[in-house]
């Protein structure tokens, strides 16, 4: 699952960054990085980004489709 | 340099973290501060005395790490590691203090002095967040002091801590990592060839040339030092086959977990006391329906406020302008003195009058969207749309940046992290009308025509824009790397900050544009005195009045407009012999319209060319120019043949 196709609302945690070396750079640099738990918050009309919020350090940002779509995430509660 | 040698400080942090803010108020208020990622991209350098004691302190534009392929972001670099500072004031967001202290820690990894802000308590406060600055001070062994920057909070303190530093030194003590990174750093460390350019620390050094995307330092390290390069490879491979991962993504890891752990042992997040207020205001402002009412009512009311602002204000002003160039003309009669008088208030009114009264609120209301965080936010908004002209979300701030002035606009392309987004957006700002056009819209169709029909006009320049971005990205088929953009807590705007920003910018207008405005208004008087100007009205006859429809005398001040908007307006009074308020009774509505068709597609002004040069490069200002050009014949001609 990635986050485009994962729910809204509730905790995701992020299992792997796949993409380029670029965009993997930034998304660290954000403070985005794989077993950190994230939430998604939002997204735009017409298929535009959405926003995802990092529950530890408190800071959003919003991510284009492809972005997203490179950004692998799993459901916290189904974890034992 | 100077003696005695006046200590550096250099102030750095993240994006957001509050520090142009910090920096202003110690600065006395000389830098730009704004809540967009990445807005002061250039730094600013003030020498300030504290109490009797001179420093030389500097702004970095925000950084996320000190290990980054942002064009923004490198400056920090350059500056930082080629300029050894004496301080380092470390600006940290405590609101988000987790992601901040992974910049901390690189910080001081990197061993120069330094003091750390821990900036915006109030903020973190109210989101139930609480630290112990003491433990933070204590593992890292730089003193750490809470400020709110936005109220001059703290800053006596931080001040009287980096004195402290500078007087008596300090130790940092750099957090380790885990032991088999450590080994490999160590490895790199160790086969650093003596007289190696070395920063700060080898440790450090060593670091960076795992971490840095490419190789460090380029290719000249390969050549110098053959064996390095080597070295850092296999250090390189031997990370990736035993974490599974490349070496950047480890080392980044451990710093994410080590900020993690620091900020779990000294930050406690009380889950009650959770800030819900501007989380409600966000999913308005950024509601899938409710977002975009909200953005195209702020822009209505951004032009309807300026408009109604600026009319009344303008016909207030004018009147003694007309009425002093009436009595100079009854005294000075018809010789060169009056051309020369006539052209000096022709150009001093037109400065005062006529474009200060919608730059000023222009201005104004820009700086307060800036400071509230909506840039971000509209980024967020407009994505999908961008996407449609081949750019993404990141390219509207440098967009609506352009509204007020294309130049800034143009820099603050830097943001974008491809060279291809850069140029599409650069070459799409210079059609963005201006606040100079704006006043020229605003002066000549909504005083004229009615507001009505400036806010028409507006919405076919963006359409323009649209189509001209659609069809050059046909051309230029890279795929972009996708938005990723930090959305900024928003922040109530401080009037005090907008005033501060708005003076800057209408002190540097004053500055730069007024000189030009009353030049080439003289130059334009001593024209019509020689009769210089008729020569260049008749060879830009057949293009101005067969071509245009316009008259005949307009066709200096098109040619003149390139190098100031404003011009152009004032100009155009001049060269047509009226007042403002009587222009009406020698040109016609459909004149009036196709002349600012033309005026707001032409080349916007000499220094957006230059500024174009600067960053792109000559073959894309040329590009821009000529399309200008083209697209303001093409529009202005097609205009007059519709009406």
């Amino acid at each position: 699952m990635n986050l485009v196709n994962a729910p809204h609302n509730t905790p995701l945690r992020i299992v792997d960054l796949v993409g380029g070396e670029g965009t993997r750079r930034r998304l660290m640099a954000l403070g985005f990085h794989k077993g950190d738990i994230v939430e998604l918050d939002g997204q735009a009309i017409f298929r535009g980004p959405l926003l995802v919020r990092g529950c530890r350090s408190d800071t959003t940002i919003a991510l284009g489709r492809g972005v997203a779509q490179k950004v692998l995430v799993e459901l916290v509660h189904e974890q034992p | 340099m100077n003696s005695p040698k006046v200590p550096i400080v250099i102030f750095i942090g993240q994006p957001n973290s509050g520090k142009s803010t910090l920096f202003n108020s110690i600065a006395g208020h000389k830098a730009e501060t704004s809540n967009f990622p990445g807005t002061s991209i250039k730094h600013t350098h003030s020498r300030v005395n504290i109490e009797g004691r001179l420093l030389d302190i500097v702004d970095l534009p925000g950084t996320y790490s000190l290990c980054t392929t942002d064009p923004a972001e490198q400056v920090v670099l350059t500056h930082l590691f080629s300029e050894r500072p004496d301080l380092v004031v470390n600006v940290v967001d405590a609101s988000t203090l987790s992601r901040g202290l992974e910049l901390t820690l690189e910080l001081v990894e990197l061993g120069y002095p330094m003091v750390v802000a821990l900036n915006m308590m109030d903020v973190a406060e109210r989101k139930g967040i609480q630290v112990d600055a003491l433990k933070i001070e204590k593992i890292l062994g730089a003193p750490v002091t809470p400020t709110i920057a936005a109220h001059g909070r703290g800053v006596k303190e931080l001040l009287e801590r980096a004195f402290d530093v500078l007087d008596n030194g300090q130790s940092l003590r750099t957090v380790r990592w885990s032991g088999d990174i450590e080994e490999k750093v160590a490895d790199v460390e160790r086969l650093l060839p003596p007289g190696f350019p070395v920063i700060s620390n080898s440790r450090f050094t060593a670091v960076k040339l795992i971490e840095t995307a490419g190789h460090a330092c380029g290719d000249f390290l390969g050549e110098v030092e053959p064996g390095l390069k080597e070295t850092v490879d296999r250090v390189r491979r031997a990370i990736e086959e035993h974490r599974g991962a490349p070496g950047y993504e480890v080392i980044s890891a451990e710093r994410h977990h080590q900020a993690m752990k620091l900020f779990e042992e000294t930050g406690r997040v009380l889950h009650g006391k959770r800030m819900t207020w501007d989380k409600k205001v966000d999913a308005v402002l950024m509601h899938p329906f409710l977002g975009y009412v909200i953005l195209a009512a702020v822009f209505l009311a951004f032009f309807l406020i300026i408009f109604k602002v600026g009319s009344p204000l303008e016909s207030l002003l004018l009147g003694p302008f007309t009425k002093l160039k009436e009595a100079l003309s009854a005294r000075l009669g018809g010789g060169l003195m009056f051309y020369l008088a006539e052209g000096l208030i022709q150009g001093v009114g037109g400065g005062v009058a006529i474009v200060l009264p919608y730059f000023l609120p222009l201005l104004f209301l820009m700086s307060a969207l800036e400071d509230l965080g909506y840039l971000a936010r509209a980024g967020f908004l407009l994505d999908a749309f961008m996407h449609r002209i081949g750019l993404h979300g990141k390219s509207v701030s440098p967009f609506i940046l352009g509204f007020g002035c294309n130049v800034p606009a143009i820099v603050s392309t830097r943001i974008l992290e491809s060279h291809r987004d850069r140029v599409l957006t650069s070459i799409l700002i210079p059609f963005i009308p201006c606040s100079a056009r704006t006043t020229i819209v605003l002066a000549l169709v909504a005083f004229y025509l009615g507001p009505l029909w400036a806010m028409g006009f507006y919405v076919g320049n963006l359409l323009v824009v649209a189509v001209i971005g659609w069809v050059i990205s046909r051309f230029m088929k890279e795929p972009s790397p996708g938005l990723i953009l930090e959305i900024p807590s928003l922040k109530a705007p401080r009037l005090v900050s907008i005033l501060r920003k708005t003076w800057l910018q209408v002190y540097s207008f004053v500055k730069f544009a007024w000189p030009l405005l009353i030049g080439g208004s003289l130059v334009l008087s001593l024209l019509s005195y020689f009769r210089a100007d008729r020569w260049i009205n008749d060879i830009l006859a057949p293009l101005v009045v067969k071509g245009l429809g316009l008259p005949h005398e307009l066709g200096v001040t098109l040619v003149f407009g390139f190098l100031r908007k404003e011009l152009s307006l004032i100009m155009m009074l001049q060269a047509l012999g009226v007042d403002y308020q009587n222009l009406m009774t020698v040109i016609s509505r459909e004149q009036i319209i196709v002349f600012t068709v033309f005026i707001s597609f032409f080349i916007p002004c000499l220094s957006t060319f230059v500024i174009l040069w600067k960053e792109i490069g000559k073959k894309w200002a040329f590009v821009s120019a000529g399309l200008s050009i083209g697209i303001a014949l093409v529009l202005s001609w097609a205009v007059r043949l519709v009406l």
